[in-house]
Order: C-alpha cells, then structure tokens, then sequence
C-alpha cells in the first residue's frame, strides 16, 4: 500500500469528479500539465513565424548567391575592357556585403529556434517528472482517474517527447541548411535547401494531430 | 395592353442587366484570388523539378533519415492544397455562370410567352435612353455565351492538373492566363456602358 504522503498539494485533483474540471479546479500536476500544454501551443506557434522569417532570408540568401556568381562571369566577361570595370567591382561589394548579412540574419532565426527547442525538452523533462511523481504516490499502476478527459498521464509525456524529437530533427536540418546555403552553386540543390526550409519534411500532419490532441485533452479547445 | 407587357418585359431586362453588373464585379475579383494561386502552383513546380534532379544521397543532406520521402510527400500535399483552393474558386465561378444563364434564359422565356405583342417593329424600336429590345436580348445572350465558355474552359485547365504531372503543371499558369480575353471582357463592360441609361430610367 503506497502511503497518501504527498509533498505537492493535489487534494484539489482528488475531490473534484474525472472528466470535469472547472478552471479554478485544476491544480497541482493538472495544473502543470495544462500550463505545458500551452507552452507547447505557444512555442509551435513562435517557431511557425520564425520558420517564415527564415524562408524570406534563405530566399535571398540564394537569390544574392546568383547574383554574386553570375557577377563573377560578368567580370571575367569584361575583364579585356576596363570601362565599367569600378562599377563592377561596387556591386560585387554591395552584394557581398548584402549576402553577409542575410546570413547573419538567417543565424539569429537559426539560434532563436534553438533556444525554443531547448525550451521543449525543458517541457518533456517537466512531463517526465509529474509522471515520476505519480509513480511514487500510486505506484506503477499511476493514478485510478485520468488527470482531465481520457488520457493517462504517461500519454502527455508520450506526446510531449514525440513533438520535441521532431522539431529536434527539424532543428538539425536547418542548421545544415544554414552551413550550406549561401556557397551552393547548384540551382537545383539551392532550391531543394528552400523547400526543405519552407516545408518543414519532419514537422507533418502527426505533428499537428498531437498538439490539437494535446489542447483538446487539457481544455484549451472546446471540444 | 402592349404597353404593360413591354413594361413588364423592360423590368426583367433591367434585372437582367444589373445581376449582369453585379456578376461581373464577383467574376473578376473571384478571377483575381486565383492569380496568386496559379503562382504558388509554378512556384511547386518548380520546387518538385529541381527535387526531382537532385539525388539527396549525393549531398551534404544524405544523412537525414526518410528525407527524400518526407520532402516530396510535403510538396505534394501543399500542391494537393492549392488545387484544392482553386477548385472552391471554380464553384464561385459556377454560381456566376449559373446566375447569368438563369437571369438571361427567363428573360428569353418572357418574350417567347409575348411573341404576339413583342413584334418586330416593338423590338427594333430604340430611343434615346433605351436600345431596343433585339439589342439587349442579343447582347444578354452573348454575354451568357461568354461566361459560359469561360467557365468550361478555365474548369478544363483544372481538370487536366494532378501533382505528379509536372509538364501539366507547369504549363498550367500560362494557359490560365491566356484564356483571359482583353475583348471578351470589354464587351461585357461595353454592354453595360450602353445599357446604363436604360436600367437608371423608370
């Protein structure tokens, strides 16, 4: 028999009937688990903007990269003739330039993105630990009722670890993306680096089925 | 007598005319949502092309597991989502076209009940604010003719589309553009031009 000491305040979860949980009901790990919920709303939705951002500045990024190269091509073209030669050699400037801070551009969209992934697998941690402790207060067999509708609560870290290990493995693909972006000479390549960006291959439709399930579950859709 | 039956006969007429304007207005601007879509199609295409050249074994990407896949399968549902979307517009042109052929075909119906009133010296006859009857009645079929051809068409560019066939997508854009007539639209505006007179009279 697992002893009822519990160092965190649930009475609010027990009295309260499965199934119907008022706002001001909801407190100590229902609590937690909805204000994750959110979280992960929140965070999807700050990646979803940046990811936007990233694509406008990869765009250019490869637009610019063009550019330089067929500036290159122009120079070699005119190098015999030396009339436009200083206005050549301002634009290349120009776009180099311009190209530089793309990129770094395209950095800082890369680093915001990591730090809400860090921030995600602050959330599975979180996940894991409302689990632990109901290990200890129950026992393996977890609590009798489920925390809102139907979910055990070994489900909201399920999700929770799904969701992070494929913004996880998006996170990777941009990055190579960012290494390899502005010095591929291969259009053909260049544009399959933009329709990885924009698309988002590991970010799919179970993604977006998990979060909806998520919010659905805590309250936060009406169901 | 005479008299309210060509009364009653300008009314349908004027109806006629103003769900005309009216129609004309939502085509266009139907019309002008499909142009950014029609983009966003080229643009895909585009997109699956180069992908389709690219053997992602061979580049700084080969080590991401199920890559190949994943990215086509997500370039093809976002095709799968415009196609979609330009078929919703197609419904609003349907509603167009059927609104002007059940407006203009009342209207035809009206005159063949009166064929014994509606003579040819009524129907030919024109003032300075009406045209005459054979006028408008010609001009509401061949404005009917148009929006008629012009959905079958447009529709036919659409049904001949599926993501897996690039050279069709491709030249998707251009062949909508192309079915858009500079002269077929300004005889429409030109109809009502010349029929303005005649629906602001009473």
């Amino acid at each position: 028999i697992v002893s009822v000491f519990s160092p965190v305040g649930l009475q609010g979860s027990e009295t309260t009937t499965p199934g119907r949980k008022s706002q001001s009901a909801v407190t100590g790990s229902a609590r937690k688990v909805k204000d994750n919920a959110a979280d992960w709303h929140n965070l999807i939705l700050k990646w979803d903007r940046l990811n936007d951002e990233g694509s406008t500045m990869a765009n250019k990024i490869v637009n610019l990269g063009f550019n330089k190269s067929s500036q290159k091509e122009l120079q070699v073209m005119m190098a015999g003739q030396d009339t436009s030669a200083s206005s050549n050699s301002e634009n290349a400037f120009e776009n180099s330039r311009e190209l530089e801070e793309e990129c770094d551009k395209l950095l800082s969209v890369v680093d915001k993105m990591t730090r809400i992934v860090s921030k995600m697998e602050k959330l599975v941690s979180s996940e894991k630990g409302i689990i632990d402790l109901e290990t200890f207060q129950y026992g393996t067999g977890g609590r009798q009722t489920p925390l809102f509708q139907t979910w055990p609560t070994s489900q909201f870290a399920d999700v929770s670890s799904k969701l992070y290990e494929a913004y996880k493995q998006e996170l990777t693909l941009k990055r190579a993306i960012l290494q390899e972006l502005a010095h591929t000479t291969n259009p053909d390549l260049s544009m399959v680096y933009l329709s990885c960006w924009l698309y988002q291959p590991y970010t799919d439709d179970r993604a977006k089925l998990l979060l909806e399930g998520l919010l659905l579950e805590t309250g936060h859709r009406p169901i | 007598m005479s008299k309210s039956v060509l009364f009653s006969f300008d009314q349908i007429l004027k109806k006629c005319f103003q769900s005309l304007e009216n129609n004309q207005k939502v085509w266009n601007s139907v019309l002008a949502e499909c142009k950014p879509l029609m983009v966003s199609l080229g643009n895909l295409e585009e997109q699956l092309r180069a992908f389709q050249k690219v053997q992602i074994a061979n580049t700084p990407l080969h080590t991401f597991p199920d890559l190949h896949q994943r990215l086509h399968f997500k370039l093809l549902q976002a095709v799968d989502i415009v196609l979609g979307k330009l078929t919703d517009k197609m419904c609003s042109l349907q509603s167009v076209r059927d609104a002007i052929s059940n407006q203009v075909s009342g209207a035809f119906q009206l005159y063949e009940q009166n064929i014994g009133t509606l003579d040819l010296a009524t129907c030919t006859q024109r003032s300075a604010v009406a045209p005459s009857i054979a006028d408008m009645l010609e001009w509401l079929q061949d404005a009917e003719r148009y929006y008629r051809q012009q959905f079958l068409r447009r529709k036919n560019v659409l049904l001949t589309l599926r993501a897996d066939d690039l050279s069709l997508l491709e030249s998707a854009p251009k062949r909508w553009e192309s079915l858009e007539t500079l002269s077929g639209e300004e005889s429409i505006s030109d109809t009502l031009f010349k029929v303005s007179f005649f629906i602001e009279s009473q």
